[in-house]
């Protein structure tokens, strides 16, 4: 993990970057220091300089853009999340309670929405999620 | 020369063994090597045995262009007729796609609008069977006019006769509108497509590398778009939904559902009713439990079952009785009401109140989902139409108060402002302007921040706040509800209310039409 400062347009950044394999490197996450973040998500946006007009409409960072894929669970409402039913490396059929999410004053169950392993869990107990956040990523 | 009678009959049988051939031998085997059916086996599987009469068995297209007058195409693509399901009349059209890929010219049209005349003036159902490679392109505008034709009897006939759709094939382009004015959707697994522009027109515009399955397959439009009702695994099981679906509808608008003879207890009381709705206001259940447990044999059908799962809508009897329901759902968005949810409830609502079927709702609903997402989606005037769609509505209207009812939502979901005949509430139910939460922090604001210790007072306060008003019995109090029951009683308290209402009549002003927020 190696730690850069890149200034864009006068906005200084600072970004961390994973390499994970000779010509493929990834972001795996990006802390503002001057101003709102940027998060470069691909190797091809790294390489290239930034367009001045992504830097001055910054894209907020939604999903970790480190190299996991598979089903995305998402948030359907804003909440906090109450309790983690799995835990990473688990076992998961579709249906299954992944976590209870309190919203809307309902403790609302969270399911899967395809069978798998949970590859990554983004969210913690009383951590505040958004509509559309990724909770957890079953592959 | 003269022809004797035999002979006269042997050319009768011939041309109809060649038009019930349809696309001949190896397209019938292409057919079923897609896992489809033809059209004449669909007919034989929807319709009661041996009832089909079919129409139009000889009509021809009289296109020239691109030598067309050389094709022959029996049947026009398209088999069209009437029959019975349950021995009641209903009149169908299933296209051919063995002939000319079942594609659209003028005649092949002329023959579905004869039959969708003749369901409009005989008052009975209209069933559609999709499987269309789109319109015949030789035939130019023709066929174009073809499709506006069926689409203007479509709209014609919305509520004055029930309109299905099965989707069994392609339906791309201008051919998704006839099925998306009809009343309900359905689609098969696997072999329903419909979508307006297809995967590589997409591509080529916008780059998106999408399969025709995941553009507009039967999960797609059933979980996603809203646009299909249904999904069936195959044709044999479609079918058996659509009968089914037809058996809690009535013929016309003029007719009342068929009354079925009611196996189920009528005064039958039930225990775990008392039991499904946890205390802790907090705690999620599974309102189809109560539904399954309050309607005849438990048998409940679904309809949008995938689609906006926050509100379930469907079909089911009292008494014999045919009756809509529309339920909150806690289970899932904490049974919020958003965007989907009033846009599937309030079409729904429309279809029970065009054809005399009286509406059950039970309420759980904490509010309107929060967020931007919604607020910039417009569930300002998605959310009106549930209003409108209540008030508009004259049929028998019932709405039972199972736990929370807030707000906004509390006046949505079929209140006694919007004209519920009755309104009906669990000891359970919890009817206010807002959560006991958020009214103390407003009520009390002053009194919890000048406290020595905020926190307490807020609690305080909250608790008073359920006290008073987490009840039913403050709406009770001005006769927004009418009753407070023992909820195992439900189930013959809600048959003798809909037989009390069974005579309704309610009359409003003339009007063309109401504005309705679409």
């Amino acid at each position: 993990m190696k730690k850069y400062k890149i200034k864009v347009d006068g906005r200084v950044y600072e970004v961390e970057v994973e390499e994970i394999s000779e010509n493929k490197v990834s972001i795996s996450s990006g802390k503002f220091t001057t101003s709102p973040p940027v998060v470069a998500k691909t190797a091809e946006e790294v390489a290239k300089p930034e367009p001045p007009r992504s830097a001055k409409s910054p894209v907020p960072a939604k999903e970790p853009a480190a190299a996991v894929t598979g089903e995305e669970v998402v948030a359907p409402m804003p909440g906090k999340i109450l309790q983690l039913r799995v835990s990473e490396g688990n076992t998961v059929k579709e249906g299954d309670t992944l976590l209870i999410l309190e919203a809307m004053k309902m403790e609302n169950e969270i399911v899967a929405g395809a069978s798998g392993q949970v590859k990554k869990i983004n969210v913690a107990v009383n951590d505040m999620v958004d509509t559309n956040d990724v909770l957890l990523v079953i592959g | 020369m003269e022809f004797s009678i035999d002979d006269l009959m042997k050319t009768l049988r011939e041309k109809e063994e060649k038009v019930k051939a349809g696309g001949g031998e190896k397209r019938v085997k292409d057919q079923h090597e897609k896992g489809k059916l033809t059209a004449r086996e669909r007919v034989a599987l929807l319709l009661d045995k041996d009832s089909f009469v079919e129409l139009d068995l000889f009509v021809e297209h009289r296109c020239t262009n691109f030598g067309m007058d050389k094709v022959e195409a029996p049947g026009e693509g398209v088999v069209t007729g009437y029959g019975t399901i349950d021995g009641r009349l209903v009149y169908v059209f299933a296209q051919d796609f063995t002939v000319m890929g079942g594609s659209l010219g003028e005649m092949h049209a002329k023959k579905i609008c004869k039959v969708m005349d003749m369901a409009m003036t005989m008052g009975a159902p209209c069933i559609g069977i999709n499987d269309s490679g789109g319109a015949r392109i030789q035939e130019g505008v023709d066929s174009l006019s073809g499709y506006g034709q069926i689409f203007y009897r479509n709209t014609i006939a919305s509520g004055v006769i029930p309109q299905i759709s099965v989707i069994v094939g392609p339906a791309a382009g201008g051919a998704v509108y006839s099925p998306a004015i009809m009343d309900f959707v359905f689609m098969v697994k696997n072999i329903g497509i419909m979508h307006i522009t297809g995967p590589e027109v997409i591509k080529a515009v916008t780059g998106e590398v999408v399969t025709p399955e995941q553009l507009g397959g039967a999960m797609t439009h059933n979980r996603k778009s809203g646009v299909a009702h249904f999904a069936a695994e195959n044709e044999e099981e479609v079918y058996q939904l659509v009968r089914k679906l037809l058996s809690y509808l009535p013929s016309n608008n003029m007719e009342n559902p068929p009354l079925v003879e009611c196996k189920d207890d009528p005064n039958r009381k039930e225990e775990a009713l008392l039991q499904i709705v946890p205390v802790d206001p907090n705690k999620p259940y599974d309102m189809k439990d109560i539904i399954r447990y309050l309607v005849d044999e438990g048998d409940f059908f679904e309809v949008h079952q995938y689609f906006a799962p926050n509100i379930i809508v469907g079909f089911a009897r009292l008494n014999g009785q045919s009756l809509g329901i529309i339920a909150n759902q806690p289970k899932i968005l904490a049974g919020c009401l958003d965007i989907d949810a009033s846009d599937k409830a309030a079409r729904f609502i429309r279809f029970c109140d065009a054809f005399n079927i009286p509406i059950l709702t039970l309420v759980d609903v904490p509010g309107f989902l929060p967020g931007t997402a919604q607020e910039y989606g417009g569930i300002i005037r998605h959310g009106a139409k549930l209003l409108y769609a209540y008030s508009e509505a004259t049929v028998p209207k019932v709405t039972l108060i199972v736990r929370k009812s807030y707000g906004g939502a509390y006046l949505a979901m079929c209140s006694r402002d919007l004209r519920a005949d009755q309104v009906i509430a669990w000891p359970t139910a919890e009817i206010a302007v807002m959560g006991p939460e958020g009214a103390a922090n407003i009520i009390f604001r002053k009194e919890i921040a000048q406290a020595e210790d905020p926190e307490k007072v807020r609690q305080e306060k909250i608790e008073e706040f359920k006290q008073k008003f987490s009840n039913p019995y403050e709406a009770a109090k001005r006769g927004y509800v009418d009753m407070v029951i023992d909820p195992r009683e439900s189930r013959p308290c809600l048959i003798t209310t809909l037989e009390m209402l069974s005579t309704k009549r309610e009359s409003r002003p003339a009007k063309k039409h109401g504005n309705f927020p679409v």
